[in-house]
């Protein structure tokens, strides 16, 4: 607890409660005890349900795996040597992640031949490339954590290089392989945009299945017995993932980050990290190129026609100033929120942790459940917001939230108090010194966490295929739309919108990436 | 014996080491002081392998053994802050050279137990190292060493950072313990009275450069 603001704490409290309360809370509440029908537990028992909830599980699974073999070289390179571009391959390590998913999709759906189209094997290749970046950088940044003499004393106590690596690294990352892993196995598990575009009719996940029967079917009832299950099996991976770092044998390890990075000296390491960075640079590169190419060539021609009409026709260029509106009100109403939140947190006293627990409720519920809760909820007087264009920033925003916090919050708790107490001793009122402490060694975090909401709120399509209404398409929705109808020259407007997309996304990773390294000196 | 011959490092054409020899007898226990940045704990660093040379040989026992990698060069080092491998405890941190020459798990338990009792910590067997204390830590890092049986024990300021009265009883005890072990040391230090009562000899890191 940050004693010089536990007065404020209370009012800090209110924003960040209120709009879990109203968004997502009650909305879903509400159609759990509305909607929910025992006997729809029946379609558990399923010969469908249960292939479904089966291939939900191996394809995480087996995308998991390959995610954390890709990954380990990539870390390895990067937390150990330095060369020209390491930046770089990290920040485009980092694109993919970013990216909406729906702009994977597409990009695969291009890239892939169209035998293995709507196929298992697309959907885990997809999975792989969208989340290596994610695993790369929790394996790496615990590899700096490492002080690199573990390895000197390894070697001059008769340890090789293999041996020094199984014996002392491995098990040093141990928890970090883990924590990735169930972070992965969580993004493949609830994947929803991926799976409908290359999935289509035939692959089905808990996710894509809970839109089909809600929205296809109109069966609400089985669509929130199906996200009951998989509420249970986020919620038991992100209680692993949380108490993982928590295990009582665990080796310490501080935020200190060590340089271990050496330029390589062996001709075996300078092919290793050629290999490592050149193969990473092309793979992450391949599928983009591949959605700008179909943007600008129709069969083997050369054709701008998709990106003028991105411009002229009504429709799309709608879709992208509703998208930019959605992002900015997500970056204002996500940064502000998510800061009170984060503070309330911090500075508060332990009973404030359920300010913690009620903003992490947007993660374990899926995105799907979130839209579907609003849009049931939302749609009786006095309340009836079906044809408000509100709905769909505010389910961004608390797609958003929970990431804003978790970006602030360390930040904010790593503030020694010594610094708002020197400021206070000069003079400075309470105000005076969040605003010339808290606010100002915060900022770069803050700029940071207003780029992701941006992405998130580019890129979410999941809740946001329930709450589109006419006139308030957004571009992932646009980009689904289009790719779902047939001719050449429409699909290439779906990958010149994915392609603005992209350039956006790698702006926003420029931007963080950009942002990190000057606050670490790097 | 080692012996170092005209050693050359350089960091990114920044020079280190210019021309620097040393010799020190079998047994022997030398101590070397100098100013900080003055090259001692990277001259450590190229004896024990861990750094590459730019020109210059090193010989132990009139062998050469200027390119063989660190892990078969048997020469022991500790560290200014012990690097203790957080993930064992300390009967296995001691073990660990054992276990990576494939002793029976007989003899290792033996020579633990030999080892530990050696440096006053055999009740400390099964602790995490996290939870040494800074003199117990110092104790296992030097029992983790000599274990190994190296040919040479290098010690880079291992006695940095204890307060005065541990200090003076852990010099004395290292001191006791290398001479019974008949251990070839170079110790590094930029303390002249620890060098004066630790050492046979004592060189001053400028005087070894030409």
């Amino acid at each position: 607890m940050t004693s010089a603001y536990r007065h404020t704490t209370k009012w800090l409290a209110i924003a960040p409660i209120a709009v879990m309360l109203a968004f997502v809370l009650v909305p879903v509440l509400n159609i759990f005890s509305t909607s929910l029908r025992l006997d729809s537990f029946a379609i558990l028992s399923a010969a469908t349900t249960r292939n479904i909830v089966w291939f939900t599980t191996w394809q995480a699974f087996i995308s998991t795996a390959i995610v954390l073999v890709i990954a380990s070289p990539i870390a390895a390179v990067i937390a150990n040597f330095k060369f020209i571009g390491r930046r770089a391959l990290i920040s485009l390590v980092s694109v993919p992640f970013i990216l909406p998913t729906v702009v994977v999709g597409a990009a695969f759906l291009e890239l892939l031949p169209r035998s293995i189209h709507r196929s298992a094997l697309a959907i885990i290749i997809a999975h792989v490339y969208f989340n290596v970046g994610l695993a790369v950088r929790i394996i790496s940044s615990r590899w700096q954590q490492i002080h690199p003499q573990l390895d000197d004393a390894a070697r001059t106590l008769g340890a090789s290089t293999i041996r020094t690596f199984l014996t002392i690294t491995l098990p040093l990352l141990k928890k970090s392989f883990i924590s990735a892993g169930l972070l992965v196995f969580l993004m493949c598990f609830t994947s929803y945009g991926v799976v409908r575009i290359l999935g289509g009719p035939a692959r089905s996940t808990i996710e894509t299945e809970i839109y089909f029967r809600a929205m296809q079917l109109g069966d609400v009832s089985g669509a929130l017995v199906l996200s009951i299950l998989q509420l249970v099996v986020v919620g038991i991976l992100i209680f692993l993932i949380t108490n993982i770092g928590k295990a009582k044998a665990s080796p310490k390890f501080g935020q200190t980050v060590y340089s271990r990075m050496h330029h390589p000296r062996s001709s075996r390491q300078k092919l290793l990290v050629a290999t490592v960075a050149i193969t990473t640079a092309v793979a992450v590169v391949t599928p983009l190129m591949s959605v700008l190419h179909r943007s600008i060539y129709l069969g083997q021609r050369f054709d701008t026609s998709a990106w003028r009409s991105v411009l002229v026709d009504t429709e799309i260029f709608s879709s992208l100033l509703t998208s930019l509106r959605y992002a900015i009100f997500s970056i204002v109403v996500s940064s502000i929120v998510g800061l009170l939140g984060a503070s309330a947190i911090v500075y508060g006293s332990s009973r404030y942790q359920f300010v913690n627990l009620i903003t992490s409720i947007p993660i374990v519920l899926s995105a799907v459940t979130l839209g579907l809760g609003l849009i049931i909820t939302f749609d009786v007087n006095p309340i009836d917001w079906r044809g408000s264009w509100l709905m769909m920033p505010i389910a961004h925003c608390l797609v958003a939230i929970p990431i804003v916090i978790r970006i602030i919050s360390p930040v904010l708790r790593d503030l020694p108090n010594d610094l708002r107490d020197a400021s206070r001793t000069l003079g400075a009122t309470t105000w005076q010194m969040w605003r010339t402490i808290d606010l100002r060694i915060i900022t770069p975090a803050l700029i940071t966490a207003a780029a992701i909401a941006c992405a998130i709120s580019l890129g979410e399509f999941g809740a946001s295929s329930f709450l589109v209404r006419r006139n308030n398409e957004t571009l992932p929705l646009t980009i689904s739309r289009l790719l779902s109808r047939p001719g050449d020259s429409i699909q290439a407007q779906a990958y010149a919108i994915s392609t603005l997309l992209i350039v956006v996304c790698i702006g926003i990773i420029a931007i963080v990436d950009y942002r990190d390294s000057n606050e670490r000196g790097i | 014996m080692l012996e170092c011959r005209n050693l050359v490092v350089n960091y990114e054409s920044t020079p280190v080491l210019q021309n620097l020899s040393i010799y020190i007898g079998s047994g022997e226990i030398v101590a070397l002081t100098g100013p900080s940045g003055s090259g001692k704990t990277t001259l450590l660093r190229c004896i024990a392998g861990l750094e590459i040379i730019n020109a210059g040989s090193i010989w132990l026992n009139a062998e050469e053994i200027t390119t063989r990698p660190a892990h078969l060069r048997r020469i022991g080092l500790v560290f200014q802050d012990n690097q203790l491998f957080p993930h064992l405890n300390v009967a296995e941190n001691i073990a660990y050279s054992l276990k990576i020459h494939r002793v029976s798990k007989k003899l290792i338990d033996e020579k633990v137990a030999e080892v530990l009792d050696l440096v006053d910590l055999a009740h400390l067997a099964d602790r995490e190292v996290v939870r040494l204390s800074g003199g117990e830590a110092k104790r296992i890092a030097v029992a983790r060493a000599l274990v190994a049986q190296p040919e040479v024990l290098l010690l880079d300021e291992p006695l940095n950072g204890l307060d005065k009265e541990l200090h003076a009883r852990l010099l004395e005890d290292l001191g006791k313990l290398l001479r019974l072990r008949g251990t070839t040391t170079l110790h590094v230090t930029h303390d002249q009275d620890e060098a004066a009562k630790m050492a046979d000899r004592v060189l001053d890191i400028r005087q070894l450069l030409s």
